[in-house]
C-alpha cells in the first residue's frame, strides 16, 4: 500500500512541510473528527507565496469591435489539477490566451510551494496570432502511466506527450486533431469502454477563426435560442496518440449550440458514460450513451426549464442519495434573473432542477462551480465563482439594452454591438460558497471561509494539494492574477482518498465509480475528466466521513466493467490498482 | 370603462345565448373558436382576455401573439385590442429566457403605449405602469412608471371607489421605494390601506422595513413568476353592475 499522508511532507524535512504536518499530527493524535465538532470551513489564500499567482491575459483584437471580440473569448482562463511527475503530489497547468503569452505549468514540491517547470517541459506555447489558448486537460492517452496535456485553443489543439522526465513532446501534427474549432472546453472520457480515452470538445463559436474575421455575422443568432454555435466535436482515442473523429456517428452532429462546458457520468447507471452539455445562449443538453458507439438526446423528456445561459457541467451526489446530479451555473445579476440550475437525478430518467429549494440558485454572472467536501463532513459542498469584467464605474447593460430591445438588429453582426470601453458588466462579485447541511438545502458562507474575492473567476481545480485529507482549490481569474487557497479548517472530519490506476480500464479509471460505507453512510464518487468550466480537479476521489471511525466497505466499478472490493485505512490516501486491490507500498 | 361595462353586459349575454362549449372541445379547437370571434369582436377585452388564458393553458404563447398582432395590425385605433396584444408579450414571459423576456416586456410596453394613445384609460395607464417596475432599476424606468401611476391614481379619484383601484396604490408605492423616495412610498401606502384596509400587500409593506420590505417587493416584481393578466377583478365589478341590472 502506498500512503502518502503528513508524514511523507515531514520526511521531506522542510519547514513548511513539517509546520502543515504537524497540523496533520493533531488531527490524527486526537483521534481526528471521531470525538470532535467538525470545525468551520476555513481558507487562507497562499498564491504568492505558493509561487503559483498566476496572471491571466486576455486576447487583444484589433479594430473597432475589438473590445467586443475580447469580450466574447474572455473565457479562456482555465487550470487543469493532475500529478504530471507520479510524485504523489497534484500539479497545476495554468492556462494564458494573449498574443504570445505563456502557459504555465507548476510543479508541486511538496512543501508547500511550486516550482515553474513550463521551461523545462516545453508547453508554454500555443498563443500565436491564429490561436488562443482556451483549456488545459490532463490524460494519459496512450496508458503509459504518464499523463499526457491537450490544451484547447480557438484554433487547433495542443497534444503533448509526457516523456516521464519532465519534458514534454508535441505529437499535435499527428495526433489527427488537426480540425479547427473554437473550443473553449475538453473533457477526456471512455465513451466506447474499450479501456482507451476518447475527447469530447465543446466549441463556442462556430468554425471561424476570429482573429482573421472575414465574416462579422459570428456572433449568436438568438440570445436565447441561438443554433448557430460551434456544438460538439467527438474524437475516439486509438491508444497510440491519434484520435478519429466520430462526431456525426455517435449523433452529435445536430448540436449546433454555443457550447460552454461539457460534463460525462453514469447518470443511469448503466456502465457507460452519458454527459451532459451547458450551452450558453440556448437550452442545455443532455445526452444517454446507447452503448453501441452512439448517443440519444434526451434533454426534452429528462430535463425541465432552462434559463438558456448554461456556463458550467458539474457533476456529483450532493445529497448521497447514490445518484449523480448535476449544477449548472447561470447569470443571475440585478439585470437578469435567471438562476442556476441543480439537476437532482431523480433515478427514472428525469432531473429537478432544486437550486431555489437548496439555495443555491444565485452566483450572480457564474461561471465555474465544483462539489467538494471541505470540511469531511460527508457531505459535498460546493464553491463557485463569477464575475464578467470589472472595470470603471459605468455599467455596459444600458448601453447594451438599446440594441436588444430594437427590432431587426442582427445580433450576429460584430458591428451592431456596442463598444465596451472601460464600463463594467458583472464586475466585482463576490465569490460564493455553500456549506452543504445534509443534502437538503446549503449555507452561504464564503465570507467567513475567507474565499469571498471579488476577481472575475473563471476556472476552478479542487486537488488536495498538501496531501492533508483537505481539499484546497486554485481559482483562475479573467486578465487577473490566479488565487490558491489552502484549507485550514481544523478540526475537519476523517476522510480517504483514493488513487485508482486501470489497467484492463482505461489508466486514468476515468469514469470508475466508488461506493463507500462507514458508519450506516453511503457515499459514491466518481472520476470525472475535466467536469466543470476551465478547471480540471484531481482524479484523485476524496471522501469526507464525518465521524465515521472505521470503513466498513469500498466497491469499485471499473469502466471495464470489473467489480472489485477493496480495503483502504482511514485519514489516509492509498493507490488501487484495477483487479489488484491496494498497491504495494 | 364605462365602454367596458357596456361591453361586459353584451359579452355576458352573448354568453348565455352561445350553446355551452362540449367537453370534448379540444385546445385547438377552443382557441379557433375564440379566434373567430376576437375577428368579429376585436376590441373586446374579456373575450381577448379569455382568449389568452386559453393559450396560456395550451402553450400557445406565439399563437396568441401572432394573431392579436394581426388583429391589431388590421383594427390599428382599437385601444382594448393593443391592450390584450400586450398582455400577450407578458403572458409569455415566464418560459422565456432571460434575453427574450427582455424583449418581450419591451414589445409589451409599445403595445401598452399604444392604447394609451388611443384612449388614456384608467387600466392602460396603470398596467403601463406597473409594467415599468419590472424592469431592474439599471434601467431607469421606475420614474415613467410612476408617472403613470400617478395619472391612473388621479383618473381613479375622479370616479366612484372600485376595489381595483388599491392596485395603483400599491404599485405607485413601489414605484416611490424604486426611486428611493420612501417617505412618500409609505404615504401612498398608508392612504390606500385607509380605503382598503383589509389589503394584505398594502399591509405588508407598512409592516415591513428595510431588507424585510425589499424582500416584499423584490417578491411583487419577480420577473420568473407569472402575472395574472385575467383582468378578472374588472369582470368581478362587471358581474356585480350585471347583477344589479344596471
Amino acid at each position: 500500500m502506498k500512503t502518502i499522508g503528513w508524514r511523507a511532507l515531514a520526511r521531506r524535512g522542510v519547514a513548511r512541510a513539517a509546520l502543515w504536518a504537524a497540523a496533520g499530527a493533531l488531527l490524527l493524535r486526537f483521534g481526528s473528527a471521531a470525538n470532535d465538532a467538525i470545525g468551520e470551513i476555513r481558507f487562507e489564500e497562499i498564491g504568492s507565496q505558493a509561487g503559483v499567482r498566476h496572471r491571466h491575459h486576455t486576447r487583444k483584437f484589433s479594430g473597432k469591435n475589438a473590445d467586443v471580440l475580447g469580450m466574447f473569448t474572455s473565457g479562456g482562463s482555465a487550470v487543469a489539477v493532475g500529478d504530471f511527475d507520479n510524485d504523489g503530489f497534484d500539479d497545476l497547468f495554468v492556462t494564458n490566451s494573449d498574443e504570445g503569452k505563456p502557459n504555465k505549468l507548476y510543479r508541486n514540491q511538496g512543501n508547500g510551494t511550486f516550482a515553474d517547470a513550463t521551461e523545462r517541459a516545453g508547453v508554454a506555447g500555443g498563443n500565436d496570432p491564429l490561436s488562443i489558448v482556451a483549456d488545459g486537460l490532463w490524460f494519459d492517452y496512450d496508458n503509459d502511466g504518464w499523463r499526457d496535456l491537450l490544451v484547447a485553443r480557438f484554433g487547433t489543439p495542443l497534444l503533448y506527450h509526457n516523456e516521464g522526465d519532465g519534458t514534454f513532446r508535441d505529437v499535435s501534427a499527428n495526433s489527427g486533431l488537426g480540425k479547427f474549432g473554437n473550443t473553449i472546453a475538453v473533457i477526456a472520457f471512455d465513451y466506447d469502454n474499450d479501456g482507451r480515452l476518447d475527447l469530447l470538445f465543446g466549441n463556442y463559436f462556430q468554425p471561424e477563426n476570429l482573429l482573421d474575421l472575414k465574416n462579422p455575422k459570428i456572433l449568436p443568432n438568438n440570445l436565447d435560442n441561438a443554433v448557430n454555435g460551434g456544438g460538439l466535436t467527438l474524437w475516439r482515442g486509438q491508444g497510440d496518440g491519434t484520435f478519429r473523429e466520430v462526431t456525426a456517428q455517435a449523433g452529435l452532429s445536430k448540436n449546433t449550440g454555443w457550447t460552454l462546458d461539457v460534463g460525462h457520468a453514469d447518470f443511469d447507471l448503466d456502465g457507460d458514460q452519458d454527459f451532459y452539455v451547458a450551452s450558453d445562449y440556448g437550452t442545455d443538453w443532455l445526452y444517454l450513451n446507447n452503448g453501441d458507439g452512439t448517443f440519444t438526446d434526451v434533454t426534452e423528456k429528462a430535463l425541465g426549464f432552462d434559463t438558456k445561459k448554461g456556463m458550467n457541467a458539474e457533476i456529483a451526489d450532493y445529497d448521497n442519495d447514490g445518484l449523480l446530479d448535476v449544477y449548472v451555473t447561470n447569470i443571475t445579476d440585478e439585470y437578469m434573473k435567471e438562476c442556476n440550475m441543480l439537476w437532482h437525478n431523480n433515478g427514472d430518467g428525469t432531473f429537478t432542477d432544486l437550486s431555489k429549494e437548496t439555495a443555491t440558485c444565485d452566483t450572480l454572472w457564474g461561471w465555474a462551480a465544483k462539489f467538494a467536501d471541505f470540511d469531511n463532513d460527508g457531505w459535498l459542498d460546493l464553491f463557485a465563482t463569477n464575475g464578467l469584467r470589472s472595470a470603471g464605474k459605468e455599467n455596459y447593460i444600458p448601453v447594451l439594452l438599446p440594441m436588444i430591445i430594437t427590432p431587426g438588429i442582427d445580433f450576429t453582426d460584430v458591428n451592431n454591438w456596442p463598444a465596451i470601453g472601460d464600463r463594467s458588466w458583472s464586475g466585482y462579485q463576490k465569490k460564493k460558497l455553500f456549506k452543504n447541511l445534509s443534502g437538503a438545502v446549503f449555507k452561504e458562507m464564503a465570507g467567513p471561509a475567507g474565499v469571498d474575492n471579488d476577481l472575475d473567476g473563471r476556472g476552478l481545480g479542487v486537488g488536495d494539494f498538501d496531501n492533508d485529507g483537505r481539499l484546497d482549490f486554485y481559482q483562475t481569474n479573467a486578465d487577473q492574477p490566479a488565487l490558491l487557497y489552502r484549507n485550514v479548517t481544523q478540526p475537519a472530519g476523517n476522510w480517504i482518498e483514493l488513487k485508482l490506476i486501470g489497467t484492463k480500464s482505461n489508466r486514468d479509471a476515468i469514469g470508475a465509480l466508488v461506493t463507500l460505507r462507514a458508519g450506516g453512510q453511503q457515499w459514491i464518487r466518481h472520476v470525472d475528466g475535466g467536469n466543470g468550466y476551465a478547471g480540471q480537479s484531481t482524479t484523485r476521489l476524496h471522501f469526507g466521513l464525518g465521524r465515521a471511525g472505521q470503513i466498513d466497505s469500498i466497491e469499485i466499478l471499473w469502466p471495464s466493467g470489473l467489480k472489485e472490493t477493496v480495503q483502504a485505512p482511514l485519514n489516509r490516501i492509498s493507490v488501487i490498482e484495477e483487479g489488484k486491490g491496494l498497491a504495494a507500498k | 370603462m364605462r365602454a367596458t361595462h357596456r361591453w361586459g353586459i353584451l359579452w355576458l349575454a352573448a354568453l348565455l345565448l352561445a350553446p355551452p362549449a362540449g367537453p370534448a372541445a379540444t385546445p385547438e379547437e377552443a382557441l379557433s373558436a375564440l379566434e373567430a370571434q376576437l375577428a368579429g369582436d376585436p376590441d373586446n377585452l374579456r373575450l381577448g382576455s379569455e382568449y389568452r388564458q386559453r393559450a396560456i393553458q395550451a402553450n400557445a404563447y406565439d399563437r396568441a401573439i401572432a394573431f392579436l398582432e394581426k388583429l391589431v395590425a388590421d383594427h390599428p385605433n382599437l385601444p382594448n385590442a393593443q391592450l390584450n396584444f400586450g398582455f400577450a408579450y407578458v403572458d409569455k414571459i415566464p418560459v422565456a429566457g432571460s434575453i427574450t423576456q427582455v424583449i418581450l416586456a419591451n414589445n409589451a410596453l409599445a403595445a401598452f403605449t399604444k392604447a394609451i394613445e388611443l384612449k388614456r384609460s384608467w387600466l392602460a395607464l396603470y398596467t403601463r405602469g406597473n409594467s415599468y417596475l419590472y424592469w431592474p432599476v439599471i434601467f431607469g424606468r421606475a420614474p415613467l412608471g410612476v408617472a403613470d401611476l400617478e395619472a391612473a391614481m388621479n383618473l381613479q379619484k375622479a370616479e366612484s371607489k372600485k376595489p381595483y383601484h388599491v392596485r395603483s396604490y400599491i404599485a405607485l408605492g413601489d414605484g416611490y421605494w424604486k426611486m428611493d423616495d420612501l417617505a412618500r412610498a409609505r404615504q401612498v401606502w398608508a392612504e390606500g390601506l385607509q380605503l382598503f384596509p383589509e389589503n394584505a400587500a398594502l399591509q405588508a409593506r407598512m409592516q415591513a422595513e428595510g431588507e424585510a420590505l425589499k424582500a416584499v417587493i423584490d417578491e411583487t416584481y419577480d420577473i420568473t413568476k407569472r402575472v395574472d393578466t385575467s383582468l378578472q377583478e374588472l369582470w368581478a365589478e362587471e358581474n356585480t353592475t350585471a347583477r344589479a341590472g344596471k
